[in-house]
């Protein structure tokens, strides 16, 4: 169970994240939505503690998250992988040794110094690349793959992890219809077979529906909705989005096109 | 402008500087370039190639010292890996202060230091190039791409792995071709320190301007001419293929 407790974060003097609370049980798959700028993104840094938390706890079990530093810091950071928009892999190494980012834990460092990683590791990253379809790039450079192929070793990059949990920060957010499909189903069959905690931000609330056990609103900082993705009324959704809504819940903008010119002459 | 104009003109007179000078000069200049042709070896060529051969073990030996010593400073002097601010203030402050004292100088120094020589050589360019090559491999390593190294900070690699996987595949190209560059120029530089006594070329070209054999200077003068174009089309093409690998 991963538990926030009252976190808070500033920067100087805004406040990106304010007093958020909220339980994640294992092996469950959270959608955190709202508008750009909401803090969605400072929430899921905090718990993986690329941000540091202002003020609040962030626990996991018994392990107080907020406390750890060194080598532990970095155990946690293994145990709670992290996928980006811009997918961050190192585009001049090629895709398996990026996939073996995910074993530095594992490995000493004069072994990953020199990229001569272990057989079973190699082993795992290719496993995991054949589970997601892409074994066949191994030995490509990741800047030479399309964006939907960068985000699933990323993804690999994460399962070589072994993590607890899987923060996945607007992961589809720069990829076509297609491939953020792709990948959507790629964390799904994570969250249902591995049985790993998915915390997801999204932007796009039909997505949000059709992958989400829970969802998390988020505005200004704030958490303003927490419930089953069927109690996020289209009120609600109108509320945490605002003027975002019509773009976020997949609607035809006409009707907005046919207020326009009453709008105008009012 | 009028007040530049006036500077320059109390330049000249003050350096003794007169049209009449440059004209007796320009008949003398003539008479020099006629003297040269045809440009020939002397009977030493084996000797001037070997000199040449010198010549740019100096440049590739110095500029390879001046990496080794550069490198290590260009991270000390990079905001985004040392985060101490005392650090990379003192780093900077001490790269500049090494690059900007002039390679002729320098060859003095060590002259006296080491000896003649080009052992000499090889120090001066070192120490002339080592705060150039560390000041420009900071600024390539500040400005490096975050987002790799927020990936592997993220799949829990510690300092070192962020430096050795999130930045040094990127700046390694950028480094690759500075140094191109840098070997390059300072094929140039051996010949001009070779004059000072520090081994090479430089000082054979040296000895016949004293003995006035025109001819041989001329030869020595498109030997380095010819050496320093070579180099250039190399470089080049070394460089590119080390920054266009990718779409291979």
């Amino acid at each position: 169970m991963l538990v926030l407790n009252d976190v808070t974060k500033s920067f100087g003097g805004s406040v990106a994240v304010s007093g958020v609370s909220m339980k994640v049980p294992s092996g469950q798959f959270v959608g955190v939505i709202g508008r750009s700028g909401a803090g969605k993104s400072t929430t899921l840094r905090l718990i993986n503690r690329l941000t540091e938390p202002t003020k609040g706890r962030i626990g996991f079990g018994d392990l107080d998250v907020t406390a750890l530093s060194g080598p532990a810091l970095r155990d946690w950071r293994r145990r709670c992988a992290m996928i980006f928009q811009q997918f961050n892999l190192i585009g001049r190494l090629d895709v398996l040794d990026n996939v073996l980012m995910g074993r530095l834990t594992h490995t000493p460092g004069w072994r990953s110094a020199a990229k001569m990683w272990r057989r079973d590791d190699r082993a795992m990253a290719l496993a995991a690349l054949e589970q997601l379809g892409i074994a066949g790039l191994a030995a490509q450079r990741a800047d030479n793959l399309s964006g939907g192929q960068q985000q699933r070793v990323a993804i690999c990059r994460a399962l070589v992890q072994e993590p607890d949990i899987v923060l996945a920060d607007e992961p589809v957010a720069s990829l076509d219809p297609r491939n953020a499909k792709i990948v959507m189903d790629a964390l799904q069959r994570i969250n249902r077979h591995f049985g790993l905690t998915v915390l997801c931000n999204l932007h796009s609330l039909d997505l949000a529906r059709t992958y989400c056990d829970r969802l998390v609103g988020m505005a200004g900082g704030r958490v303003v909705f927490d419930d089953l993705p069927s109690a996020l009324t289209e009120s609600v959704a109108r509320e945490l989005y605002g003027l975002e809504a019509n773009e976020v819940m997949g609607r035809e903008p006409a009707a907005d096109f046919a207020e326009w010119p009453a709008a105008l002459t009012a | 402008m009028a007040a530049a104009l006036a500077v320059y003109a109390a330049g000249l007179m003050m350096l003794d500087i007169s049209p009449t000078r440059v004209w007796h000069g320009l008949g003398q200049l003539g008479t020099i370039a006629g003297l040269m042709l045809p440009p020939s070896a002397g009977g030493h060529f084996l000797l001037y190639l070997d000199a040449l051969g010198q010549t740019l073990s100096i440049a590739f030996l110095g500029t390879m010292l001046a990496a080794g010593v550069a490198l290590p400073f260009g991270f000390l002097a990079a905001r985004n890996v040392v985060a101490n601010r005392m650090v990379h203030v003192l780093a900077r402050r001490s790269l500049d202060t090494v690059r900007s004292i002039d390679v002729l100088v320098w060859a003095l120094i060590w002259i006296n230091v080491v000896g003649l020589g080009p052992f000499a050589g090889v120090l001066a360019i070192a120490s002339s190039d080592c705060g150039s090559l560390a000041k420009l491999m900071s600024e390539a390593i500040e400005t490096a791409d975050r987002k790799p190294v927020e990936g592997v900070l993220a799949s829990g690699g510690g300092r070192l792995m962020t430096i050795r996987f999130g930045l040094v595949p990127q700046v390694l190209p950028i480094f690759a071709s500075q140094l191109l560059y840098f070997f390059e120029s300072n094929t140039r530089s051996a010949t001009i320190i070779g004059i000072v006594g520090a081994g090479g070329i430089g000082l054979h070209l040296y000895e016949q301007m004293r003995v006035l054999e025109w001819q041989e200077v001329a030869f020595l003068i498109l030997m380095v001419l010819a050496t320093v174009a070579a180099i250039d089309v190399v470089s080049r093409r070394l460089r590119l293929a080390i920054i266009g690998r990718r779409g291979a």
